[in-house]
């Protein structure tokens, strides 16, 4: 660089004027040299403080980027998807889930139902108290509900309709339910009651840029949609179990470079897509799938033609080959399921397993018997970003001679929440209580069912069995199956795969605890090197 | 003009690689040796002679689906380029010949055109019309159109004021006659070159569009969208996004070369060094073999 600011061919000058030159050739070469200097020291200082105060600070900083970073931080907007992970990094709950999933003490050491089971109290831990110091009591538990129910943006209502009203005394919260629901505790876990202040929730859109919980961690810098930076909270009720001093948390990049990030240190720990596994395996990484509730369905409307005909619904679960999305979307790591559940989890039912299994000759013969000649029959698939789950269907479904469109639109959620769409996919990360799963799929106002009103036969029943069915007793699985088996019975969904969460991080992050569904920094250890 | 772009190795060049391009347009999906959308159990599959250029994560074979997706981004280019030729050349032109207040209100459109950035105005002309490359292609044809526009009141402004346009103009000429006896074949010349730079920002434009995934519904394949996928998967196949970028890229380079041609062969210049290469050519035909029988 400096050589470059030298001249090439100097003048045939008088001496004089050539020593003058000299010390201006130097001069150059001197300035070009500080900028190099500068160029490289500058930006490896700043790498070194980190930037921002938090990563100053020294200590176990875990540098995590997620392709779900939250668009929300008020958890009660942000609702019950997979961003509860990173929100719970800010926000405890009442309970939370152990390695079984069963739900464990988080805010509420105990609880306790009365005896008709229409009534749950749950005790919190005394003197506890919110990053904006103020306590976490009854009071802030029953604000929290409150909100979820009566929030105008809030995406929790429907998860919250067995909760009649809350009581607060001290530090008893009484629950009050308008039906028998031993799902309580199961429900108000990280999913849907993460608790914030209810000083700082007073102003939603505050709180939305500004969160303020009582979880294991303070946010000390929010960038919108790109990064945050928390550092430990010591007054976190679990403190001494949480061995990471500050969390660097940003919005992932394109996924192929993600285990580039992972590789130079950039991140430590990253939820990654399944076609970088093998290349963070070869990076050297631990790669690893974090159970979980996730399954991917195929939505149908069947108060809308061509699916109000039964025939044409059955064609389409004949025609679906599941084993198709595991092997080219999740490369090995998935499974199938036809089930809003992975197998292996309590509430799927081996009893339904298989009953549409892949039969494309039946699919054209049911096709053939709804009146419909092949390619005869065309349908619009509406997802809200190009997805190569939509052009496998496309594909199955073209064998069997139905032709599909498939149509993005960047609005994609409005009409399909309001039910107006025909033919749409959707994938949940599921929810701690498997009665919620259910009900959210299946259910007359479950938002994932396409079809409202619609509900199978005997679905309601055998939910409000379940309801009732503590879940320690013994008939608790069998129960709960049996409303799967009538969930199941709906024409509105066809399951199709499970996709893992899959995530690689470096070696210097200790194993998490195997949570399903969840993210846990409980006794995670971050040792000196990336 | 023509045979004078082809007179200079440069434009030959750019002229075949755009003749194959428009051919692959043309016959591209008959030129592909299997089914585009056709899913396959072989994905990401390396290069072999079932698959000249292996297959991507469904299975389906690239290079069919690269012949097949030439269509969209030729159209689109074209169609940015002669949206933008319609909407600037012709007021560029009528901006010089009628009058002070036409001028007045070509001028500050022109202006605020030029101030709208046509990729992020595409993205949400889509977003209120729908996903289509037609739309986007319009309104963006219609933002580069200022460039058109200068180019050719430009050129007319320096014919207007020439001595054989006042002596049409006191003979009572019409505006239109004028325009194309005397206007458009002087205004020729510099909006070719526009036009030939403006397809290849049309390659581009549609090019990062589909990359986006905006524009076209999938599986519809498009260069763009080849390239995009194929990044998703650079850790298994880190060659694969070559193939798409390659084709854009030189492309882009005919284009722009094409417009260098036309630019070197059109008024005084080109014919100058179109005289100059045919002196040189009878000088050297001058220094063969002299005739039998000469002095």
């Amino acid at each position: 660089m400096s050589g470059r600011l030298t001249p090439r061919r100097p003048e045939p000058t008088p001496r004089p004027l050539r020593r003058a030159g000299r010390p201006r050739v130097r001069r150059l070469r001197g300035a070009a040299l500080g900028t190099a200097l500068a160029t490289l020291l500058v930006p490896a200082l700043g790498a070194c403080a980190g930037g921002d105060a938090a990563a100053s600070g020294g200590g176990a900083t875990l540098k995590w980027t997620s392709s779900y970073f939250p668009t929300h931080w008020d958890p009660v907007v942000g609702g019950s998807g997979a961003q509860f992970r990173e929100l719970a990094l800010v926000y405890a709950s009442l309970t939370r889930t152990d390695e079984n999933g069963d739900a464990v003490p988080d805010l509420a050491e105990s609880w306790e139902y009365n005896d008709e089971g229409d009534q749950v109290t749950f005790h919190l831990r005394s003197g506890l108290k919110f990053s904006d110091g103020e306590p976490v009591d009854a009071t802030a538990v029953k604000a929290a509900v409150e909100r979820a129910k009566e929030q105008k943006n809030s995406a929790l209502f429907g998860d919250l309709t067995s909760i009649e009203s809350v009581e607060a005394e001290g530090l008893d919260a009484v629950v009050h339910l308008n039906q028998v629901d031993y799902q309580i505790p199961q429900l108000l876990g990280q999913r849907v009651l993460q608790i914030a202040s209810p000083e700082a929730a007073k102003s939603p859109e505050e709180l939305d840029q500004n969160p303020v919980g009582a979880g294991p961690f303070i946010v000390t810098q929010l960038v919108p949609g790109t990064k945050a930076v928390l550092k430990k909270n010591p007054a976190y009720w679990d403190a001494k179990n949480i061995h990471i001093d500050n969390v660097e948390l940003t919005s992932a990049p394109d996924a192929a470079t993600v285990v580039s990030g992972l590789q130079t240190g950039v991140y430590n720990f990253a939820d990654i897509d399944p076609s970088q596994a093998d290349a963070a395996k070869k990076a050297g990484l631990d790669v690893f799938v974090q159970p979980g509730f996730n399954a991917s369905n195929i939505s149908l409307n069947v108060n809308k033609a061509p699916f109000d005909d039964g025939k044409v619904v059955d064609a389409v679960r004949y025609a679906v080959d599941r084993q198709e999305f595991v092997d080219k979307l999740t490369f090995g790591y998935g499974e199938a399921t036809d089930q809003p559940f992975p197998k292996g989890y309590v509430a799927y039912d081996p009893e339904s397993e298989n009953t549409y299994p892949y039969d494309p000759a039946k699919a054209k013969k049911l096709l053939a018997q709804a009146g419909y000649r092949a390619g005869e029959l065309k349908l619009d698939l509406v997802v809200p970003a190009e997805d190569p789950q939509a052009e496998i269907v496309q594909s199955q479904l073209g064998k069997v001679g139905i032709t599909v469109d498939i149509k993005i639109d960047k609005n994609w959620a409005t009409p399909f929440f309001a039910k107006d769409l025909t033919f749409s996919l959707y994938s949940t990360t599921g929810r701690d209580s498997a009665v919620q799963t259910l009900t959210a799929h299946f259910g007359p106002d479950g938002p994932l069912n396409l079809s409202s009103p619609y509900e199978p036969k005997g679905f309601e029943a055998a939910v409000a069995k379940v309801r009732e069915t503590p879940l320690g007793a013994p008939e608790y699985t069998e129960t709960l199956r049996a409303a799967t088996r009538a969930g199941l019975e709906s024409r509105a969904l066809v399951f199709t795969y499970s996709s893992p969460n899959l995530i690689a991080k470096s070696k210097s992050v200790s194993d998490l605890p195997k949570n399903p569904a969840h993210i846990d920094w409980t006794g995670v250890t971050i040792s000196g090197g990336n | 003009m023509v045979r004078r772009i082809l007179a200079l190795t440069s434009g030959r060049i750019a002229v075949a690689v755009l003749a194959v391009v428009a051919l692959l347009a043309l016959l591209g999906p008959l030129l592909a040796p299997q089914d585009p959308l056709a899913t396959s159990d072989n994905t990401l599959a390396a290069v072999s002679g079932g698959h000249w250029l292996g297959t991507d994560y469904l299975g389906r074979d690239t290079l069919s689906r690269l012949l097949d997706g030439s269509r969209v981004s030729v159209l689109g280019s074209l169609e940015v380029a002669l949206t933008a030729l319609v909407v600037g050349a012709i007021p560029g032109i009528l901006s010089v010949q009628l009058g002070r207040t036409f001028e007045w209100i070509t001028l500050r459109l022109a202006d605020t055109l030029v101030a709208l950035p046509f990729l992020l105005f595409a993205v949400a002309v889509i977003a209120l019309l729908g996903n289509g490359i037609t739309q986007a292609m319009l309104v963006t044809g219609a933002l580069v159109s200022p460039l058109f526009y200068r180019v050719a009141r430009a050129a007319t402004l320096a014919v207007a004021r020439s001595q054989y346009v006042e002596a049409a103009i006191v003979s009572g000429a019409s505006t239109g006659w004028i325009v194309r006896r005397h206007v458009w074949g002087k205004v020729l010349p510099p909006v070719a070159v526009a036009f030939a730079q403006t397809v290849g920002t049309g390659f581009v434009i549609v090019s990062s569009l589909t990359f986006l995934g905006i524009g076209v519904q999938p599986p519809a394949p498009t260069w763009g969208g080849l390239l995009a996928s194929d990044l998703g998967y650079l850790s298994h196949q880190p060659w694969a996004p070559l193939a798409p970028a390659l084709l854009i890229t030189v492309t882009v380079w005919a284009c722009n070369l094409l417009a260098d041609a036309v630019r070197d062969v059109s008024g005084e210049a080109g014919r100058t060094l179109v005289n100059h290469r045919k002196a040189r050519a009878r000088r050297r035909g001058g220094a063969g073999p002299a005739p039998a029988g000469g002095a």
